[in-house]
């Protein structure tokens, strides 16, 4: 991955295909992860919701905790059932909770009602720029390719117009945050080491295992943590530096 | 909150400008406005990223909003607005839609940690 550079168009920055597939299958993951927890299917009118939407991640070691999807009732089923529908429940996956958190420590009643008044439209909103961001990362294919692919086959640069940049750069903190959550990083000090560890096996030129076994996911996912927050630096600096740059000092 | 993930991206030089309003003075007094919005530190967002969103949704300049980031990394939180009730919600669900975590408390309550 390149650090992203302001263009003409947009902000672009050059990402390994491989990067880009990875990306938009996590946001994707976490947008369904969001849309389960905060029971947005719930509200869809017309076609069934069909099974829980709680699909890939829960396969495999990938996600060694938290997704593995029981074998149970779907929200849909169970709103069915009782008629009751997930607004402004409290999400009961701790990544969820982290993108839907309480709006106040101590006082429960602040909390509850700050929920059902906002939830439901945080969550849309997250839900519909992870999908964005994920269609943005896609790679080009067939006659869909805005461009024909390099000498080498290389996908061209991902462009991210200065319209959407906030969006894009907000989807990259909600997986962070996920991917964070997954890996138990809690303080500051442990997303450091894990970055550190991260940029010298980068540069010792250690491939990032594939997700074999519990140690080799954990390396794999540690690597997409290190990789979003990279783009979603370089994308800050461009975007602050334009932001500044339109503003009087003061 | 976290600095840049690559060593070569300097971090954040100028965000070492001295804490001038301490969060508990800040609830304690001096604020006639009701209620305040509260921002909490984690471990995940770029301190670039929160600066950003100070300057951006608050068109708070630089100076304070990298003012108020330091506050929130070193300090663990920071009031970022103050007002009415129905105002701080509208900033504590706009906080929470960039992925920062915000809650909203009455001015003058304590012990919100």
């Amino acid at each position: 991955m390149t650090p992203f550079r302001a263009m003409r168009r947009g902000y672009e920055a050059r990402f390994e295909p491989v990067e880009r597939v990875v990306l938009a299958k996590v946001a994707r993951d976490v947008s369904a992860m969001l849309r389960e927890e905060a029971g947005l299917d719930l509200f869809a009118d017309g076609d069934d919701p069909g099974p829980s939407s709680h699909h890939a991640p829960g396969k495999g070691q990938a996600w060694a905790n938290g997704l593995l999807a029981p074998d149970e009732l779907t929200d849909a089923d169970l709103a069915r059932l009782t008629g009751v529908t997930g607004v402004g429940r409290v999400p009961t996956d701790p990544a969820a909770q982290r993108l839907l958190p309480d709006a106040s420590k101590d006082d429960a009643d602040i909390a509850d009602e700050f929920r059902r008044l906002t939830q439901n439209d945080v969550a849309q909103a997250k839900v519909d720029r992870l999908e964005a961001f994920a269609a943005l990362l896609d790679l080009p294919s067939g006659e869909d390719a805005p461009e024909p692919l390099g000498r080498h086959g290389a996908p061209p640069p991902v462009r991210v117009p200065r319209e959407d940049a906030e969006q894009f750069a907000g989807a990259l903190t909600d997986v962070r945050l996920v991917i964070a959550e997954r890996l138990g990083l809690k303080t500051d000090d442990q997303v450091m080491q894990l970055t550190d560890e991260i940029m010298w096996d980068r540069q010792a030129g250690r491939e990032i295992p594939v997700a074999t076994d519990g140690r080799a996911a954990r390396r794999f996912w540690s690597g997409v943590f290190v990789a979003a927050g990279y783009a979603q630096e370089t994308l800050m600096d461009v975007m602050l530096a334009e932001l500044r740059g339109r503003r009087p000092l003061a | 909150m976290t600095t840049s993930p690559l060593p070569l991206l300097v971090p954040l030089g100028s965000a070492g400008t001295a804490v001038e309003e301490d969060t508990e003075e800040a609830l304690a007094s001096g604020i006639a406005d009701p209620w305040v919005t509260i921002v909490w530190n984690d471990p995940v967002n770029l301190m670039s990223y929160v600066t950003y969103v100070f300057e951006s949704y608050f068109g708070y300049p630089r100076a304070k909003a990298e003012r108020l980031m330091t506050q929130v990394h070193k300090n663990g939180r920071a009031v970022v607005s103050s007002g009415g009730r129905e105002r701080m919600e509208v900033d504590v669900q706009a906080m929470h839609g960039y992925g920062l975590w915000a809650t909203l408390q009455e001015s003058g309550a304590r012990g919100a940690a």
